[in-house]
């Protein structure tokens, strides 16, 4: 425990909490920070007591759901506090009619699924890190494959609640899928990395669980093969759900896979259009092995308009054949995201370079390359995030929010 | 949000009174304020601008119904309205937009709201247009001009430069002079009678355009009506209602009512939409002047579009085949005033070997009676965006059915390089009937 | 405005740095601005700047920054919550002029557009390439993108194919402080705070956008269109239930009442089917083979709960008949009554009969008629409350009534606004459907944008005690709370 932090807030943290506060150990530690203690808060209002407790002892604070991404972004300069959010799990509220949700921001997302699947309704946002809660998932924006077809998180998320660095309780948007009273906060706590409040409860849109879902997969030798496949495929009127590529080497074949969901009968005429449209096609109802699994264990995220695809590809490989890196590459070719994976022992300085390769694709491309994902003295020296438009607004939007920067100081853009 | 809708209205008169005001109120509060109107309107598609919109125009006239003073800027975007009333096919909530605008511009009318040469142009256009013998010496003027190569003279940039931008836009459009065809009285049907017709030969018409009230006869005699050409007859008001104008308007109405009434027609056809348009309004115009109700309401009762009566009555006359080409432009006095479309459309489908283009842009092509004389600059814009719509349908004629949008989008097609002949649909109808040749040249002098 | 007026100093600044003819000061002309699509809220702007660039926008807005004006921005003016009314001591920015479509990316599926350009015209943009814009507000022809922006507008199809939120990728933004920053772009996930998903939807207070990129969908192969008569708003609420546990996503679920049912006839005879106490448009898009199993899914339906009649559109000449009685619907209320509200509120689909009878149980009680037309696909309600202003007092009965209503959707945790925005006429609506806390943390966004609130004050969200006002206590509990939608905190 850091002696920095007044006697005394353990206690206070204790009392806040009834369900559970306990001095932080070795195994608690936040991507190579220890944090001085740990509180399991069960509702929103224990959630704000530990807040508003935190806030008087001046610590600062990083929630953790089931802490599968907890080595995201820059790692946070200091932790006081950490909230688990393990024990805030389960449906609040779902009305299978009006196809929405409430749910407890640690509930994992593989038990949401199991709940609305008993109704035939699913959450359409893919597990792509195995564990995760919905928390944690909308605070770090990840999305997978069903992006394409579905939109990101931040479009399936109707309404919120959080507990803002001081403890005040606030909700925004609502439980109804039209709404426009207010600003649409959702948007602005979807991917910001625990920096503006901790959510502590999330309303979802939801659709209907398909009847059939058929993955079509084909197999290029090249990204500048696949490119017009790729084209006819986004342009194409069967209307994929998914448009996703895989490719395991720098130099291995790049694999494509469109998913098509529907109906039964309809989903085959719209699957074999797809297969026409890919050549040489198979159509299957079993997910490739690489489908929706991210990889890793250092991860650089890619991302370009989506004509970029194809070229993106082409370069990724250029800057890790050229280092000799055995590099998988994988994302939504219909979404323009993309992830690269590396190898743990990877050198800082080679992955600096690729990194910084990368950025000056991903930049001709129209988008952006950040770290994900790296050991933790690899992000000392990496430029975590990469050149942030309009971080003058974002550093003002966090001061209201936070004026004491207590909230995962320094995890995300910037310093924020 | 309230919104109101009053039935049972009062209708309106020409003479100004307390009355006037309110029905012009009443009017004005059938607008909800939508906005559905901005995009079909011509000026608010050249500038974007609330006040040549009309919105914004309504917004306008109920400042001056409030008691704001009638000049300046409120004159000026009244002005600027081509009344071509695509905002009535617009609006959503039924708002009377003609009558409004009518309304208005007697106002401003009444106020002498307008600059010294704005207002001195204006008297000589209605000093001239709606009184047929004065254009016949305009037109020998116009002719010896033409002989003498004065008018291509009035084109050396000094000059053009120099005189008032009023002329040159009348000399801009103005057609080349073509043979007067005089029309005998009554022109008899052909075969058994379906009934007999009052034509209205109107007043630039019958001296510009004698050959397109030449071929309406014809037409109307081969398809079985006996043509009654009224004797004395001249402008029927068109243009000076349109402007505000209402004594004057007033006056010319009554003696075209007369003379028809005096005929004792079945029908009357205008071969010229704002012709037939304002016949049609007679009946409101009149309403509250007693000795001309009933006989104003007899007459806009009666008054028929070329296109409506020969859709209406069907073909009789044998169609022979004229392969062309045709881009075909609603007149808005057609389309919006009188929600004529499909009749003309029907007509020139009934040509065999005719392929009939529509012309994708259905804005005003800019001319709106004597707006492309007293509103050059944003007339010429309409023009040349029309002109151009004109050209991308690749057809080899235009074809259209009134004779104002004829000059204008000949006019501005010669100016873009691309002369193409224009041709009313009578005389598109006359051609096939009598199985003569299509013309291979302009039938509009192309414009410097 | 008077030469010594606050605001004669900006406006002298702005006339030396715009063009000539950018300024607006003829009070007959800025008349003509004063009010947007909900015409009781009224004022006339000391001055209007037509900007015809994005610097023509950032000079106004760095003057009116300079010298403490407040400024309004305006697109099309057809907005329903008087979020675009001018303030008679500031500017109004009008972007009506900027509408040029910058680009048409077919390969990319973006189009980048002034905020001026139509919705429509997006779309038209999209169309040689077989691509189209999604949202479809039913002003689509004239509403501008900017517009959209601001209220994050909606349409009939946001059903399938959500909001503009959904569909706006980057955005050009001029900042209350005058600075121009670019927002997200054409690749997703820019790094950092979605502040273009918190600027959608802001109502024109947190910036000027003078440039957006916007996604483009492929055209949908198919397009069917199904019109189901029934004999009572019960059996419609429970086919529209059945349609969505079906397990199908149409593009748009609308629904009308007899007395909409009625007026629209006299208006425009649509011909709906003659006795129907309750009519359904049901829309579906998508692939060709899809859409053929899901309508018959939806007449299967619809013939189960008891629908006497049903059509189908068999080409668009029979669809634009078909939903020519629901796009008349507002503007054929006028046949009824002289005067109406229109209220937008949205209630969980679910609940969407019982809060038609509580409706039904408030409109007898006052003895004020309502017509009901609502996208009932996403509980979004419009009920037409039909007064006569003539008669003394009904105004104020049918004001209640229409607040009434919204208090019913704010009770089943519903939203006060589904399209229409809160702009002036929502705010008191707001204080019932959020609490203090929720309301201070919008404010927190705003703030950080606009620090010294000048950029369309007074709207979207209220503001909720003057500046050195004491904060208030929190009295009583949160609306959602009473409405047990809401945990105890």
């Amino acid at each position: 425990m850091s002696p920095a932090f007044a006697p005394g807030a353990l206690q206070d943290l204790e009392r806040a909490c009834p369900s559970g506060a306990r001095p932080g150990t070795e195994v608690d530690t936040i991507d190579g920070v220890a944090p001085s203690f740990l509180a399991y808060p069960k509702d929103t209002r224990e959630v704000a007591r530990v807040l508003k407790t935190a806030s008087s002892y001046n610590l600062p604070v990083v929630v953790r759901g089931a802490g599968t991404k907890q080595d995201w972004g820059t790692p946070p300069e200091r932790v006081g506090l950490v909230v688990d959010l393990s024990q805030m799990t389960g449906v609040v509220e779902h009305v299978s009619d009006d196809l929405v949700v409430r749910a407890r921001a640690g509930t994992p997302l593989a038990s949401l699924a199991a709940t609305l699947a008993g109704v035939r309704q699913r959450l359409p946002v893919d597990e792509v890190v195995a564990g995760s809660t919905i928390g944690g998932v909308v605070a770090t924006g990840i999305s997978g494959p069903l992006r394409y077809g579905h939109g990101a998180v931040r479009d399936l998320l109707l309404g919120l609640t959080v507990v803002r660095a001081d403890g005040t309780v606030a909700r925004a948007g609502s439980k109804v899928v039209k709404n426009v009273a207010g600003y649409d906060l959702p948007k602005l706590f979807a991917g910001s990395y625990g920096t503006l409040g901790v959510m502590t409860e999330l309303t979802f849109k939801l659709r209907p669980l398909p009847d059939q879902r058929l993955f079509v997969s084909a197999s290029y030798p090249s990204p500048a093969e696949m490119a017009p496949h790729l084209a006819e495929l986004l342009r194409s009127q069967a209307v994929p759900a998914a448009i996703e590529i895989d490719r395991a080497e720098p130099d291995a074949a790049v694999q494509v896979c469109a998913l098509v969901e529907g109906r039964p009968r309809p989903a085959e005429v719209r699957a074999d259009l797809l297969s026409r449209v890919m050549r040489d096609a198979t159509v299957s109802l079993e997910a490739p092995p690489w489908w929706g699994s991210l990889p890793g264990p250092v991860t650089f995220k890619l991302t370009g308009a989506i004509s970029a695809v194809p070229s993106l590809i082409g370069q990724a490989r250029n800057c890790c054949a050229a280092a000799g890196l055995p590099a998988r590459l994988w994302g939504s070719a219909g979404t323009g995201v993309l992830y690269l994976g590396l190898p743990s022992g990877t050198d800082p300085e080679q992955l600096a370079s690729i990194l910084d390769q990368l950025r000056t694709a991903a930049s001709e491309a129209q988008g952006h390359a950040t770290v994900l994902r790296a050991p933790a003295k690899s992000k000392a020296t990496l430029d975590i995030w990469g050149p942030v438009p309009g971080l003058d607004l974002m550093r003002r939007v966090k001061q209201r929010f936070d004026p004491g920067r207590l909230l995962s100081p320094g995890r995300f853009v910037g310093g924020i | 949000m309230a919104t109101k809708q009053h039935d049972g209205r009062p209708l309106p008169t020409y003479v100004e009174t307390a009355a006037e005001d309110g029905h012009l109120r009443s009017l004005l509060n059938d607008c909800v304020h939508c906005g559905f109107c901005l995009p079909a309107c011509p000026t608010y598609q050249l500038w974007g601008e609330e006040a040549d919109s009309p919105r914004g125009r309504i917004q306008i006239v109920g400042q001056l119904v409030a008691g704001a003073p009638v000049h300046g800027a409120a004159a000026e975007h009244l002005d600027r309205c081509l009344s071509c009333l695509a905002c009535v096919s617009a609006c959503p909530s039924g708002v009377r937009y003609g009558e409004i605008i009518e309304e208005a511009r007697a106002k401003v009318e009444r106020a002498n709201a307008r600059p010294l040469p704005k207002r001195l142009g204006r008297e000589a256009i209605f000093a001239l247009f709606p009184y047929p013998r004065r254009l016949r010496a305009a037109r020998l003027l116009l002719k010896a001009a033409e002989s003498t190569g004065l008018r291509k003279l009035l084109h050396y940039h000094w000059l053009s430069s120099h005189l008032p931008a009023i002329l040159m836009a009348t000399e801009r459009l103005a057609p080349p002079v073509t043979p007067l065809e005089r029309l005998p009285p009554r022109v008899p049907a052909r075969g058994p009678s379906r009934g007999a017709v009052g034509l209205l030969v109107g007043c630039v018409q019958s001296v510009f355009f004698s050959h397109v009230n030449a071929a309406t006869a014809r037409v109307l005699a081969a398809e079985g009506f006996d043509v009654i050409v009224a004797k004395g007859q001249g402008c029927c008001g068109a243009l000076s209602l349109h402007a505000g104008r209402m004594d004057e308007a007033a006056r010319l109405a009554r003696k075209t009512i007369d003379v028809f009434r005096a005929e004792g027609v079945k029908l009357v056809v205008a071969n010229a939409a704002g012709c037939g348009s304002a016949m049609k309004e007679y009946g409101r115009f009149f309403a509250g002047d007693p000795p001309y109700t009933e006989p104003a309401a007899w007459l806009a009762e009666r008054t028929r579009d070329l296109s409506e009566l020969l859709a209406e009555a069907g073909p009789r006359a044998e169609r022979h085949p004229v392969p062309m080409r045709v881009a075909f432009h609603d007149a808005c006095h057609l389309a919006h005033a009188q929600g004529i479309r499909s009749q003309p459309r029907e007509l020139l489908g009934q040509i065999p070997g005719l392929e009939l283009c529509e012309v994708g842009d259905d804005t005003c092509c800019g001319s709106a009676g004597v707006y492309n004389i007293v509103e050059p600059d944003a007339a010429a814009e309409l023009g040349r965006r029309k002109a151009a719509a004109v050209r991308a349908t690749g057809a080899e004629v235009v074809v259209s059915t009134n004779p104002g949008c004829l000059m204008q989008i000949g006019a501005w097609l010669g100016s873009a390089g691309c002369a193409l002949p224009t041709m009313h649909v009578a005389e598109l109808l006359d051609l096939s009937i009598r199985g003569g040749e299509a013309p291979r040249r302009p039938l509009t002098r192309p414009s410097t | 405005m008077s030469p010594s007026s606050p605001v004669a100093a900006a406006v002298k600044a702005l006339g030396s740095v715009l063009r000539s003819g950018a300024l607006l000061t003829d009070p007959v002309e800025l008349a003509t601005y004063e009010c947007d699509g909900l015409t009781n809220f009224r004022a006339r702007p000391a001055v209007a700047v037509l900007a015809t660039t994005a610097e023509e926008v950032a000079a106004t807005v760095q003057t009116c920054a300079r010298f403490g004006t407040p400024f309004v921005a305006r697109g099309s003016g057809t907005g329903l919550s008087g979020g675009s009314v001018p303030r008679s001591d500031g500017v109004l920015l009008v972007t009506a002029k900027m509408r040029s479509v910058l680009s048409v990316r077919p390969e990319d599926q973006r189009a980048i557009v002034e905020p001026g350009v139509t919705n429509l015209a997006v779309s038209r943009a999209g169309a040689p390439h077989g691509l189209f814009y999604a949202p479809d507000p039913s002003s689509q022809q004239v509403c501008s993108v900017g517009g959209n922006v601001a209220e994050n507008s909606g349409g009939a199809h946001c059903l399938k194919y959500g909001f503009t939120t959904n569909h706006v990728t980057g955005l050009e933004v001029v900042t209350p402080e005058g600075e121009t920053v670019e927002l997200g772009g054409m690749a997703p996930d820019t790094p950092g705070y979605d502040l273009v998903g918190a600027f959608v939807g802001s109502e024109g207070t947190l910036g000027v956008a003078t440039k957006v990129t916007l996604r483009l969908l492929p055209m949908p192969e198919a397009v069917q269109t199904m019109l189901a008569a029934f004999a009572d708003v019960d059996s419609a609420g429970r086919a529209v239930s059945a349609i969505v546990a079906a397990g199908l996503v149409p593009a748009a679920i609308e629904m009308m009442d007899a007395l909409a049912i009625s007026a629209v006839e006299a208006a425009v005879r649509c011909e709906y089917p003659a006795g129907a106490g309750a009519v359904l448009i049901v829309e579906l898009d998508g692939p060709r083979a899809e859409v053929e199993e899901g309508i018959a899914e939806v007449r299967r339906v619809c013939e189960e709960e008891g629908a006497f009649e049903i059509r189908f559109a068999a080409d668009n000449t029979e669809r634009a008949a078909i939903w020519r009685g629901r796009k008349a619907a507002f503007a054929a209320m006028g046949r009824l009554s002289p005067s109406y509200i229109v209220q937008d509120g949205v209630v969980p689909r679910s609940s969407l009969g019982d809060v038609l009878h509580e409706i039904g149980a408030l409109s007898e009680e006052a003895g004020i008629r309502v017509a009901n037309v609502f996208h009932a696909g996403d509980g979004n309600l419009h009920p037409l409350v039909l007064f006569d202003d003539q008669v003394l007092g009904e105004e104020e009965r049918a004001e209640e009534l229409s607040e009434a209503i919204l208090g019913l959707c704010i009770a089943r945790g519903g939203s006060v606004t589904g399209e229409h925005g809160v702009g002036l006429h929502k705010l008191a609506a707001m204080e019932k459907m959020f609490s203090p806390e929720d309301l201070e943390t919008m404010l927190l966004l705003r703030s950080a944008f606009d620090p010294e609130g000048i950029c369309n004050p007074g709207k979207a969200v209220p503001t909720p005690r003057l500046c050195g006002e004491p904060p208030r206590p929190c009295q009583g509990s949160h609306p959602l709370q009473e409405a047990g939608v809401a945990e105890i905190f």
